[in-house]
């Protein structure tokens, strides 16, 4: 199989939900080619993006399906929410309308992924102060009541915008940790292979965290 | 197309739509052995054929043949020589596909909503064992025996009234007798029948005659058994028929009966939950006035109980064992859909990853946007912003296809000039508009990547996760007294912190633990289990494959069999050598702990269950030749499993033992 080798450990899936226009496929843009698409056409159904992040010391592949916002998408974006370990929620903070669909989206996410999703809440275009239309402290309630991660960030900037994708990620790594996802069943978002070092013993590449995950 | 006589060649069904052929491995013919002078160049004839109906997948071939590695160039080149020969019998397991593909492919056998799952022979009995578990199973077999009463009952009347039309062709034409059933008695039958006047069903025999298969031959039917009384017949067979008539009736009525004793009668044992309303309307179209039964009497019944099911007793389902026990069901059957696997998110995840390490995501996100764009067009049926939908494709127009293209996939100017053309199409683009290039990414990721996919890693992995959440599953569910606490332990890849603490509190318990580092180790509890009988299984033969020596010593009983190639499953002992021999030690270590993780913790559960007698089913992972899996592995000295003490500090189980 050609390809690049294992390098690493885990691969969660992420999906990017949210009302068009609020900065979905911008932010993962960002976060993969670090780079800001300031023309970026909308999203024709599903996309996906991938990139490797280091979190507690292990290597993670985050695959993220970056859904389009268009209503008229929504029913065959539908499908891919399914056995996500994350979901990024989006809404624009200078766009009140985006914000108030957010329990539209939730109720969605809520539905489809497993209840041990992780979901972050995500306050896109954070560099636009002057027009902002939605305060960090009502999101930040809001995110809390619905038990969710929150951060603002901003594509064009890349401001926060690697934190929003490494704190899902870590507290995704935290319920693999404490045994709420068993990342070996086949719907949760995580894939995990083990790391081949070369030629020596699985323990010999023993695990930097003393309570180690599983490997 | 005429079947002939042919050299142990294909041989296409006729039919008048080529380009939808299927293929059966031609059974040896009489004149083969003869070998016909006819038989080469007929042979010949259908192969060009064949060639031709199969023209897409042809040019898709032989467009990406110069670039495939060698593992697929041997299937390319046997593709090349017989291009539409797909029969999984000679790919091994490479999975099975039509030559025609349909943009409306959407099922995915892995993905069901319960309306398929109750039709669906394969899926049905785990989804009744789960409704079992959860005291819901007389639902499912309400709706079970419910519509195979509807299907029979509907043939049965038909055959009854073709013997009544029949009948009364022979009869003379009947008089409308006073005791004819007034109309009235038509209108619960009203959404299925054809209202008929009275007067048609005299002389109603002859006419309906040619339409046997209508609603309107009902009419006769009912008319028939009330006025038979008066009806002058003739002919011997008149009372043959009427006896049959009656038997068939007679049938239909019993059924029914039987059917409401069972679930709908306020004195079953398990009635179903439905209104007063409607068990009356049962009872009334089962005691029709004119003394025969409405084959739909339980349609609406049915109805309740299936969104009873579905809101209830589903989305669990899928999360569930039993589903995923179903899934690898499929996966292992030997043939697997590309359809299958893109239409099910869990391996789509699988997938994506593979696709990605060949560098071939292109080709798979192309397929994901234009498909979707479509389906969702398709959805609109007609009623859509035509402005939105070129708007729409042009993004993917630019993105793929243009000359200019960000992600260009190597699209023929005959397929982009196709595209300019439907995208620009007055009034927008049809749902159809991409169908061709979809094809093309259909064919390429079915011939190409999917083989490939099938025997990978990953896609190994992707089967042994479903394994093991039905292993995590079944062992809470089963779980005794204090297997429960150690069951929870052991599906958890949780810390070794909670898990020593666990695992003193769980010391005197059947402690089961299966632990994934190397640090840990499998335990299990002497003085529950008598060790031998670990490795002792009812099921000899293949699956005997080993015992432990009082050294603790595995020593094997049975030797692999390399060349004999096992229809079921050989993908995996294929893949498995492939895997094993290929990679470095620690994965082999890694995978054979895994495997008897498996084999223990199934062998455990065995164990444990109380009546020998019983026939258990086979566990799913018996199934599988892990034996020759286990065989290989441990025949490369990774791995010997031997019961101990649970209080031993485990060691080494790195290093291999002799």
């Amino acid at each position: 199989m050609t390809g690049a080798p294992y390098n690493y450990s885990y691969i969660f899936k992420y999906i990017i939900i949210g009302d068009m226009g609020v900065g979905k496929s911008c932010l993962l843009h960002q976060f993969t080619e670090k780079k800001f698409m300031a023309d970026c056409p909308h999203t024709i159904g599903v996309e996906f993006g991938t990139r490797i992040m280091e979190v507690h010391g292990q290597k993670v592949k985050l695959q993220i399906w970056d859904t389009a916002g268009q209503e008229r998408f929504r029913a065959v974006t539908r499908s891919y929410y399914r056995g996500a370990a994350g979901a990024l929620m989006v809404y624009d903070i200078t766009r009140r309308s985006t914000y108030n669909h957010l329990s539209s989206w939730l109720t969605d996410a809520r539905n489809l992924t497993n209840p041990n999703t992780v979901i972050i809440l995500i306050g896109n275009k954070a560099d636009l102060e002057a027009q902002r239309d939605v305060t960090y402290e009502e999101a930040k309630q809001f995110a809390e009541e619905n038990g969710l991660l929150f951060l603002e960030a901003s594509a064009k900037t890349g401001e926060n915008v690697e934190e929003a994708f490494l704190e899902a990620a870590q507290r995704i790594y935290q319920n693999i940790q404490d045994g709420s996802l068993d990342l070996n069943a086949a719907e949760s978002g995580v894939q995990h292979k083990p790391t081949a070092p070369q030629g020596g013993r699985l323990n010999a590449d023993s695990q930097p965290v003393k309570d180690g995950c599983s490997c | 197309m005429i079947p002939i006589a042919c050299e142990g060649s294909i041989r296409p069904c006729p039919g008048p739509d080529v380009s939808v052929l299927r293929f059966n491995v031609c059974a040896p013919c009489p004149s083969t052995a003869a070998g016909g002078p006819h038989s080469p160049s007929l042979g010949l004839r259908n192969h060009h054929a064949i060639q031709d109906a199969a023209r897409p997948s042809h040019v898709a071939i032989n467009a990406i043949s110069a670039n495939m590695d060698s593992f697929a160039r041997g299937r390319t080149a046997i593709l090349k020589k017989q291009p539409s020969h797909m029969e999984a019998v000679h790919f091994g397991d490479l999975g099975h596909s039509s030559v025609n593909y349909q943009p409306q492919e959407t099922r995915s056998r892995l993905s069901k909503t319960v309306d398929q799952v109750l039709r669906d022979n394969v899926a049905l009995p785990h989804y009744t064992h789960f409704t079992e578990l959860r005291g819901a199973d007389h639902l499912v077999r309400f709706w079970l025996e419910a519509e195979s009463f509807r299907s029979a009952s509907w043939s049965r009347v038909r055959a009854h009234s073709l013997n009544s039309v029949k009948h009364s062709s022979l009869a003379e034409p009947v008089p409308v007798s006073a005791d004819a059933p007034d109309p009235p008695q038509v209108a619960p039958h009203a959404a299925s029948l054809a209202q008929s006047p009275p007067e048609r069903r005299g002389s109603s025999g002859s006419e309906t005659e040619p339409r046997p298969g209508t609603p309107g031959t009902e009419t006769p039917s009912r008319q028939q058994t009330p006025s038979r009384t008066g009806t002058p017949s003739k002919g011997q067979s008149s009372s043959g028929l009427r006896e049959l008539s009656d038997k068939l009736m007679k049938s239909i009525e019993k059924d029914a009966v039987s059917i409401f004793t069972k679930y709908i009668s306020p004195d079953a044992v398990r009635p179903i939950p439905i209104t007063e309303q409607i068990r009356n309307d049962i009872v009334a179209k089962i005691c029709g006035e004119d003394g025969l039964v409405d084959p739909n009497c339980f349609v609406i019944a049915q109805s309740v109980v299936l969104s009873i099911l579905e809101q209830q007793h589903f989305s669990e389902f899928l999360r569930s064992h039993h589903f995923c026990k179903y899934q690898i069901e499929v996966l292992t059957s030997g043939s697997v859909f590309l359809a299958d696997i893109l239409f099910c998110e869990s391996a789509l995840f699988y997938f994506s990853e593979y696709m990605e390490k060949e560098e071939a995501m292109n080709v798979l996100q192309f397929w994901l946007a234009a498909d979707n764009f479509q389906n969702q067009l398709a959805a609109k049926k007609g009623q859509y912003d035509g402005q939105e939908a070129q708007n729409d494709a042009m993004i993917l127009y630019d993105k793929y296809f243009s000359l200019q293209a960000t992600n260009p996939l190597g699209f023929g100017d005959s397929v982009r000039m196709e595209i300019e053309s439907n995208i620009c199409r007055e009034g927008g683009p049809l749902p159809d508009c991409f169908t061709t290039p979809l094809r093309q990414a259909w064919t390429t990721m079915e011939k190409v990547y999917m083989p490939g996919f099938l025997s990978s890693n990953l896609y190994y992995k992707y089967l042994s996760d479903l394994i093991n959440s039905v292993r995590a599953d079944e062992f809470i569910t089963i779980s005794g007294q204090g297997v429960a606490v150690a069951a929870a332990d052991g599906d958890r890849s949780g810390s070794n912190v909670s898990e020593s603490s666990q695992t003193q509190q769980s010391a005197r318990k059947a402690a089961i633990k299966i632990l994934k580092n190397f640090d840990e180790a499998i335990t299990v509890d002497a003085a529950s289990l008598d060790p031998e009988s670990l490795y002792q299984r009812p099921y000899a033969g293949k699956m005997t494959f080993g015992k432990v020596n009082e050294l603790g010593q595995f020593i094997r009983e049975a030797e692999p069999e390399p060349d004999v190639k096992k229809s079921k499953g050989s993908m995996f002992s294929q893949a498995m050598k492939k895997w094993v021999q290929g990679n470095s030690d620690e994965a082999q270590e890694e995978m054979a702990w895994k495997i008897a993780k498996m084999i223990v913790t199934d062998v455990v559960h065995q164990g444990t269950q109380d009546s020998p007698g019983k026939t258990t089913k086979v566990p799913v992972l018996l199934q599988f030749p892990f034996a020759e899996v286990w065989a290989s592995a441990s025949r490369s000295s990774v791995l010997s499993v031997h019961s101990y003490d649970p209080h031993e500090e485990p060691k080494a189980w790195g290093t291999p033992r002799d």
